[in-house]
């Protein structure tokens, strides 16, 4: 496998245009020749489809929802960012791919971050054109707020909803191009299989999610926009249908899977209730710019909050980080908070949360103020846990919430597989080992709207695709393969459903592969997660059959790749001999809790190659260097 | 924390030729902190462990932005919070010994798909016929070039927060697509960027919105009662105004 | 762009023209409530106010004309309307009930089909008893007129069946309106979320007063016992 990230020679500030000069170009004529095929209608899928089909390409868009605007993009709450420097706080270009760099601990790649900066404020304006509503100042221009990990504002908004904001721009922009004939549509739309042709990727295999039927579909190029795998622990905040199964297929058929133990856990989520939980409901980051994170200073208190006199309580991030406070990277703010309640201080029935208190932020502007800010927010955690909030501080806890790791791409956001194109957070590409607030919008609409649809002429100018049709032998034997497992899911017939078997799944994921991890956790978590996959492919008991629609079968062959991808994951974890970003190893860190780096040892990508699973996951380590020109590595700091 | 029994009657239907029906299921140890649709996964584990194929129903994030959930309950679309989709609905709603019926929403133009699973495309190509500014990537001016009032941005903000889950048209005795409609509409009509289109938008909406076999807006407003995202009816006023001002 | 027609016929179209013909049914309802009250005046002056409208000739057949289109459109609309809906929800709840709030269904809104059915075969009876009833004659100021408040009064005052019928026929009147005025105000937007309230309070008050004003009449002939009653002078 060569592995060859193709960045461009020349500074930092002109790479992406001098790339994009250098690039070769499809003429118009030749454009309407070629069949591209986008998987997933998120902020990288949508308006991937959306630019690609405007340049004149004839698009196949797919999802698995029934509509293309409820991909897991729509929830995204706090904002996203660009270098506008609207605020003349100093913001730059430079500052936005620093702060992402830094943020990421780095580890991506300096010419990737760098771009994604420059495109940040593209978005902005393609966005504002297309009507999304942002926040506005009274003069009518557009608003900022700040957000973890930087000194500067610049983060745009649309109440708690940029995201679905964002995401229906980016759908509108799409449908704009289903009407004008240019994109063929095909929601609930599961894809099974990759067809690779002659070393190309060459088409999808993709289930009719209504009628159950498996089809083959031909392209010559295929890009996938098919998110993050934080479902492989059950519990997270992704929406139910989010999955690795798209990108797992593709790593099956030869790509590359990048950093799979980079996962971002949230700090400000809701707690666990009980076992009957199905998901975790992130509260926005962009309350910690009011809220004041603390718990009790003695162990086990059980007073109510509003009890706790002030000298007694401890606001851990503020004393720790006095410079950031409470606006620590996230990676920071979820490790403390694992620390505390470690330490037992720990609040709410099952010990496993931490206060965020609005009090003071009350005290000062009027409640009024704050549910101008926060309203939404405080509403949807009153539902939830029927608390009040404006009385009682909220109870948070992290949850797993994004994936940096995905499938490895180069420069050009195409795979070691040529012709599979890989955008949004199912590439690992900017986020390095842990993504700041409001940069995943950024990356998923620069990955869709700006990289892509200018690399991808690149790809098919520059190469060969030959007609094939879908009744090659490649695409045979791909549809026999995807319906050949749905058949072995079926036939089990067990007695555990596979709900509990993902329940189970997710617990030795989060115990042992989650916030902090040791080589003992790890090497333990390998041997349970194979265990507990032979069990499945043993005992699981699968509902239906395969020809109508079936959501339980769908879940069944997700959770097949799960138990894959999970073992890949803590042999990941357990390669990184370092802490960074999330990637929190109990051994690598300082007396107060800080993470270790090594630069000199682990200053890589982790590209794993798949081999294939008999009863353990064979897999192969290739190793991308990570190099810095631009930029100094320094240790972290947000004291 | 208290655990009650809950009584189920649920619309069962195979596919969109069965004529479907109503099944009766008995749920104990419900915990009030569920949320409604967890409640239902506790049912499907046990349908599943009895070897019966489990209810369909559409969900995805579970934090009522997606608009994918879209059950009527006892009759009301989303059950019976105001400003809440039935993802965020918790069974500390219920009572114990409480009987719950779940229905499908109910339209011509909303088949059912299985249970209560339903085919909302029509959405979609109301939303294809003219949902949208017509501007490429790449063609944007500078994002400060044309401020926006805070007033008007905030209105189109309130308009744009539909979340297309059709419980408007679940609940309009009519099965009227109005609200939904008129959501975009004003969204988009109300803002300088959607201006240059209004009237060729308006009208291809509204037309399309017939073609799919929505019923009439009577002016009930009942989908703004249900609608989990609290959009005002006085969009479909903007429909209105912003068809006739296309006509003249 | 459609045509002028096409848009009439298209959703937005016919709910306004629904809304326009309403509005000027609701205008025709106050003026002949006027005419009716004038029972209670003078005790010529309805029979006064007949001659008047005699008098105007070709106008008086412009104006009925112009009515019955108003209201058949209206009706057509109406029912049109209903029958979409039938069409656009063929399988219906088992159970149904309004979420309340904003919502405002209620018996009014939710019987419009039923009351303006009932209005449509009630307004043919209504012309029949009164406008083509057989009439006595009478002299006013030497001329020879109708004298349609003798009709009024001997229809209400000898048959109980007409007297509550009618009054029946206007309570449902008043249901009508009591949706029906808002609903005409909101389709041609002269509501707004913010006078949303104040204009629904209004139509139903107005409803109110309509539909008392209509039922007093033959309630009051039938139980005051014709001229004998306080408020009415035949002579």
């Amino acid at each position: 496998m060569k592995l060859d990230p193709k960045i461009p020679s020349g500074p930092l500030e002109e790479k992406w245009n001098r790339h994009k000069n250098e690039i070769n170009l499809v003429s118009p004529n030749n454009k309407r020749k070629h069949h591209i095929i986008v998987v997933g209608t998120g902020l990288a899928g949508a308006s991937a489809a959306a630019s690609l089909a405007e340049l004149g390409y004839n698009v196949s868009a797919f999802c698995i929802q029934d509509s293309g605007r409820r991909a897991h993009s729509i929830a995204a709450q706090g904002g996203i960012n660009a270098a506008k420097n609207y605020q003349n706080d100093g913001d730059s270009v430079w500052r936005l791919f620093y702060d992402t760099i830094k943020g990421g601990d780095y580890r991506s790649r300096e010419a990737n971050v760098y771009r994604l900066a420059e495109n940040s404020n593209n978005i902005i304006d393609q966005a504002v054109a297309q009507g999304v509503p942002f926040g506005r100042e009274y003069g009518g221009l557009l608003d900022n707020r700040s957000f973890g990990g930087a000194q500067v504002s610049r983060t745009f908004y649309s109440r708690g909803q940029t995201g679905q904001q964002l995401l229906l721009g980016a759908y509108q922009a799409m449908m704009k191009e289903v009407h004008s004939g240019k994109i063929k549509y095909f929601p609930r739309h599961e894809m099974l299989d990759l067809v690779v042709v002659d070393g190309k990727a060459r088409g999808i295999i993709s289930r009719d999610l209504v009628s159950g039927e498996v089809m083959k579909f031909q392209a010559d190029a295929v890009v996938l926009c098919t998110g993050g795998y934080g479902n492989v622990f059950y519990l997270s905040t992704n929406a139910k249908n989010s999955n690795v199964t798209a990108a797992w297929r593709c790593h099956k058929r030869g790509a590359a899977f990048a950093n799979p133990c980079f996962v971002q856990i949230h700090p400000t989520c809701i707690p666990v209730s009980g076992d009957y939980q199905s998901k975790l409901t992130l509260m926005s980051e962009s309350l910690r710019n009011d809220g004041r994170v603390w718990v009790p200073k003695k162990k086990g208190d059980k007073r109510p909050p509003n009890e706790i006199p002030e000298d007694e309580r401890y606001y851990y991030l503020e004393e720790r980080y006095p410079s950031f406070g409470n606006l620590v990277p996230r990676d920071v703010a979820s490790r403390n908070a694992k620390m505390v309640t470690d330490d037992g201080m720990g609040v709410g029935s099952s010990g496993l949360a931490v206060y965020l208190d609005f009090r003071d932020a009350i005290k000062r502007d009027g409640e009024d103020v704050i549910r101008a800010k926060y309203g939404n927010l405080f509403d949807m955690y009153q539902n939830i846990t029927d608390e009040n909030p404006y009385k009682t501080p909220m109870r948070i806890f992290p949850a797993v919430h994004y994936t940096m790791g995905g499938l490895w791409v180069d420069y050009n956001l195409m795979s070691n597989i040529p012709g599979l194109f890989v955008a949004g957070e199912a590439n690992f590409s900017d986020h390095g080992a842990n993504r700041l607030g409001a940069s995943a919008l950024m990356q998923g609409l620069s990955d869709g709207y700006f990289i892509v649809p200018y690399t991808i002429g690149d790809y098919l100018a520059g190469n060969d695709v030959p007609k094939i049709s879908t009744d090659h032998d490649a695409f045979k034997e791909a549809e026999s393969t995807a319906s050949g497992q749905l058949d072995k899911l079926l036939a089990v017939k067990g007695d555990k459903t596979i709900i509990e078997f993902h329940r189970e799944l997710g617990k030795i994921m989060w115990d042992k592969v989650g916030i902090s991890r040791s080589k003992e956790g790890l090497e333990s978590a390998v041997e349970e997660i194979r265990n507990l996959r032979d069990e499945f492919w043993q005992n699981v008991r699968v509902p239906g059959e395969k020809n109508y629609y079936n959501k339980y079968l769908e879940f069944a062959a997700r959770v097949a790749d799960y138990f894959e991808l999970a073992e890949l994951m803590a042999l990941d974890a357990l390669d990184r001999n370092e802490s960074c970003g999330c990637h929190l190893r109990d051994e690598y860190q300082t007396e107060e809790g800080e993470a270790i780096r090594n630069d000199k040892d682990y200053s890589y990508v982790s590209a794993w190659e798949y081999l294939g699973v008999n009863g353990k996951l064979e897999t192969k380590l290739h190793k991308e260097p990570l190099e810095f020109e631009f930029v100094e590595l320094k240790q972290r700091s947000y004291k | 924390m208290s655990t009650m029994t809950i009584n189920l009657k649920i619309w069962r239907q195979k596919n969109s030729n069965d004529p479907g029906h109503f099944e009766d299921y008995k749920l104990d140890d419900v915990n009030e902190h569920m949320s409604f649709l967890e409640m239902l996964d506790v049912l499907n584990e046990n349908l599943i462990k009895e070897g019966t194929d489990p209810v369909e129903f559409d969900y995805d994030c579970r934090e009522g932005i997606c608009g994918s959930c879209n059950l009527v309950i006892n009759g009301r679309a989303h059950g019976p919070k105001h400003m809440t989709a039935v993802c965020q609905l918790h069974m500390r709603e219920y009572n114990n010994g409480d009987t719950i019926v779940i229905e499908p929403p109910r339209a011509a133009a909303f088949p059912v798909i299985k249970d209560l699973v339903v085919d909302r495309s029509a959405f979609d190509r109301i939303i294809e016929a003219g949902g949208y500014v017509s501007v490429k990537t790449g063609a944007a001016p500078e994002a400060n070039l044309i401020p926006v009032p805070q007033d008007t941005s905030n209105i189109a903000f309130d308009y744009a927060t539909c979340i297309g889950c059709g419980a408007c048209v679940a609940a309009c005795p009519n099965s009227s697509a109005s609200l939904f409609t008129g959501a975009k509409i004003a969204h988009l009509n109300s803002l300088p960027q959607g201006q240059p289109e209004r009237d060729k938008r308006t009208i291809a909406m509204v037309n399309q919105m017939e073609k799919e076999g929505f019923g009439d807006c009577s002016n009930f407003a009942e989908c703004e009662a249900v609608c989990p995202v609290g959009i005002s009816i006085a969009s479909i006023a903007e429909m209105r105004k912003d068809y006739v001002k296309a006509i003249f | 762009m459609p045509s002028f027609t096409e848009a009439l016929q298209s959703q937005v179209g016919r709910k306004i023209l629904t809304g326009l013909t309403g509005i000027f049914l609701v205008l025709f309802i106050i003026f002949h409530l006027g005419g009716n009250l004038a029972i209670l005046g003078e005790p010529d002056a309805m029979n006064r106010y007949s001659m008047f409208l005699h008098d105007m000739g070709p106008l008086l057949w412009i104006a009925r004309i112009g009515l019955l289109a108003v209201f058949v459109i209206h009706a057509w609309l109406g029912i049109s309307i209903w029958l979409r809906k039938r069409k656009a929800r063929p399988n219906n709840y088992a159970v149904y009930s309004s979420k309340g709030g904003p919502s405002k269904q209620g018996l009014s809104s939710r019987s419009m089909a039923f009351t303006g059915v009932v209005l449509l075969i009630f307004v043919i009876f209504h012309i029949n008893t009164f406008a083509l009833g057989e009439t006595q004659t009478v002299m006013i100021d030497g001329q020879e007129t109708h004298d349609i408040k003798s009709l009024v009064i001997d229809t209400f005052e000898n048959s109980a069946l007409y007297a509550f019928g009618y009054a029946f026929v206007m309570l449902l009147l008043g249901t009508h309106l009591g949706h029906g005025i808002w609903s005409a105000f909101t389709s041609l937007t002269l509501s707004s979320k913010k006078a949303s309230a104040v204009v629904y309070t209004i139509g139903v008050l107005l409803a109110i007063v309509l539909a008392v004003g209509f039922l007093f009449i033959p309630l009051y002939i039938y139980f005051g016992g014709g001229c004998d009653a306080a408020l009415i002078n035949c002579n």
